[in-house]
């Protein structure tokens, strides 16, 4: 067979199939981040996990850098509610403008731009 | 100089083989970077170690592009004359969800892209696809040197009689990052495995963008196709050989390629080539592989890897288009345009 044909052939034998796999996770991208996802995102909580070592033999220096963070708990804490405090705040702000820009559009007749 | 310098980034290798380049050619110079992965070693040297004072005034400066730099920024304001290389930024919305500083990295990288653009001489991508995106028309592609990697292995005397091995292995080599949409590429895998070959087996070959990722895409896997499906990184070039030697087809459902590499070492290894076709990769594959449009489904990659692996003038054919494809893009001929530029801007 010739490559010219060959998509041609695996999509007729592709359509005459019937079988399917089960749903399973599909990886998609972010096209427009919604304000339910960004409430989600604002309150940050970075995984500890992924703190390691890229390095050969490099678990001890994974360990130490955990040991660090556990040293710096209070520390981190504070830094991680005073973010998330300012984002939900600021969230909070942009859904409160959102809606009142869609009000007065919906009183002024306009439609609301493509998103 | 490069935004980053790691054991396994396409950019440092790019660099290092620039370099290798530089000193056949009898140039000086130092390569240099803004953050630097311990496992480099010496190589490169970090951006802070180069000085107004250790340059030249004719002396060119190169830019690798490939991620957000702030650090660069300061190389746009010295009076050299300047190269840019943009070796293509996957766009951050595959990264939000996955890895949040490379979503950052990749959304600043690219807003600040066209201004890097503007401030050097000359702005090159390395396909037309990606020099595109800055509106250039100068494209300096990687500088791929098949040689590194060894031999391929025999093909068929005779592609009539090839008949379909029993036990078939599908390979993909690329990051393990959302864009690559490895998760396709199982799926694909685990369709064709039931419909054409009970015992094929499918090598993901790739570092990860970060350690959850690679757990996710491992319980994807054996929830698709248990015990069919192998995940590595880390490979030496002797290792990623042997991958490719023993690759039946090479699939690749990736949804943004600035070149894609891999096409060039599948070409390279006679492995024939089913991709979709985003990006620089239809430029770089041309008429040597299988491309799939838009609306091809996974269940259309999975009998298209059945026609790769299982028809022997189809795989024939594909082989030879694709060394025409490792001529076009042979290393001497990468490496006259790259000194072409270069020499038009030291001139």
């Amino acid at each position: 067979m010739k490559p010219e044909d060959a998509l041609g052939a695996a999509r007729t034998a592709a359509a005459a199939r019937d079988d399917a796999l089960p749903a399973s996770m599909r990886i998609e991208p972010t096209e427009r981040v919604s304000i339910e996802q960004l409430m989600e995102w604002a309150n940050i909580e970075p995984d500890v996990d992924l703190m390691r070592s890229t390095r050969k033999l490099g678990a001890p220096i994974t360990w130490a850098k955990r040991q660090l963070i556990h040293v710096m708990r209070q520390y981190l804490r504070e830094l991680q509610s005073q973010q998330t405090r300012f984002n939900l705040n600021l969230l909070i702000r942009v859904a409160e403008l959102e809606d009142r820009v869609a009000r007065l559009e919906e009183r002024s007749g306009q439609a609301p731009p493509e998103r | 100089m490069l935004s980053g310098a790691g054991p396994y980034d396409a950019v440092t290798t790019q660099a290092l083989a620039f370099r290798d380049r530089f000193r056949v050619w009898g140039w000086g110079g130092r390569d240099v970077a803004a953050e630097i992965d311990p496992r480099i070693g010496d190589r490169i040297a970090p951006l802070r170690s180069l000085t107004a004072a250790g340059i030249g005034a004719s002396d060119v400066l190169l830019v690798h592009y490939s991620a957000y730099a702030p650090k660069l920024r300061g190389v746009l304001e010295m009076p050299q004359r300047k190269l840019l290389i943009s070796h293509n930024i996957t766009p951050a919305r595959w990264f939000w969800d996955h890895d949040p500083q490379a979503g950052v990295v990749c959304a600043l990288g690219r807003k600040q892209l066209p201004q890097f653009a503007a401030a050097v001489d000359v702005a090159a991508g390395v396909s037309l696809y990606n020099a595109q995106e800055f509106g250039s028309d100068v494209v300096i592609p990687i500088l791929f040197d098949p040689a590194g990697l060894g031999v391929p292995r025999r093909p068929p005397a005779d592609p009539a009689t090839w008949t379909a091995p029993d036990a078939p292995t599908i390979l993909f080599v690329g990051r393990l990052a959302p864009h690559k949409r490895q998760d396709a590429v199982i799926r694909a895998f685990e369709l064709y495995r039931r419909r054409h070959a009970p015992a094929a087996r499918l090598v993901l070959v790739g570092a990860p963008i970060n350690w959850p990722y690679d757990a996710a895409m491992r319980v994807l896997a054996e929830e698709i196709s248990p015990g069919r499906v192998t995940i590595e990184s880390g490979l030496t070039n002797e290792q990623l050989a042997e991958r490719w030697r023993w690759a039946d087809a090479f699939l690749c459902l990736s949804e943004h390629e600035g070149f894609c590499i891999p096409l060039l070492e599948a070409f390279h290894f006679g492995v024939p080539v089913i991709a979709r076709a985003i990006g620089g990769v239809p430029e770089v594959a041309g008429d040597a592989a299988l491309l799939l449009g838009d609306d091809d489904d996974e269940s259309v990659a999975a009998e298209a890897l059945a026609l790769a692996v299982g028809d022997g003038e189809l795989r024939a054919t594909l082989r030879e288009r694709g060394a025409a494809r490792i001529d076009a893009y042979a290393p001497d001929r990468t490496a006259a345009k790259l000194r072409a530029v270069l020499e038009s801007l030291a001139a």
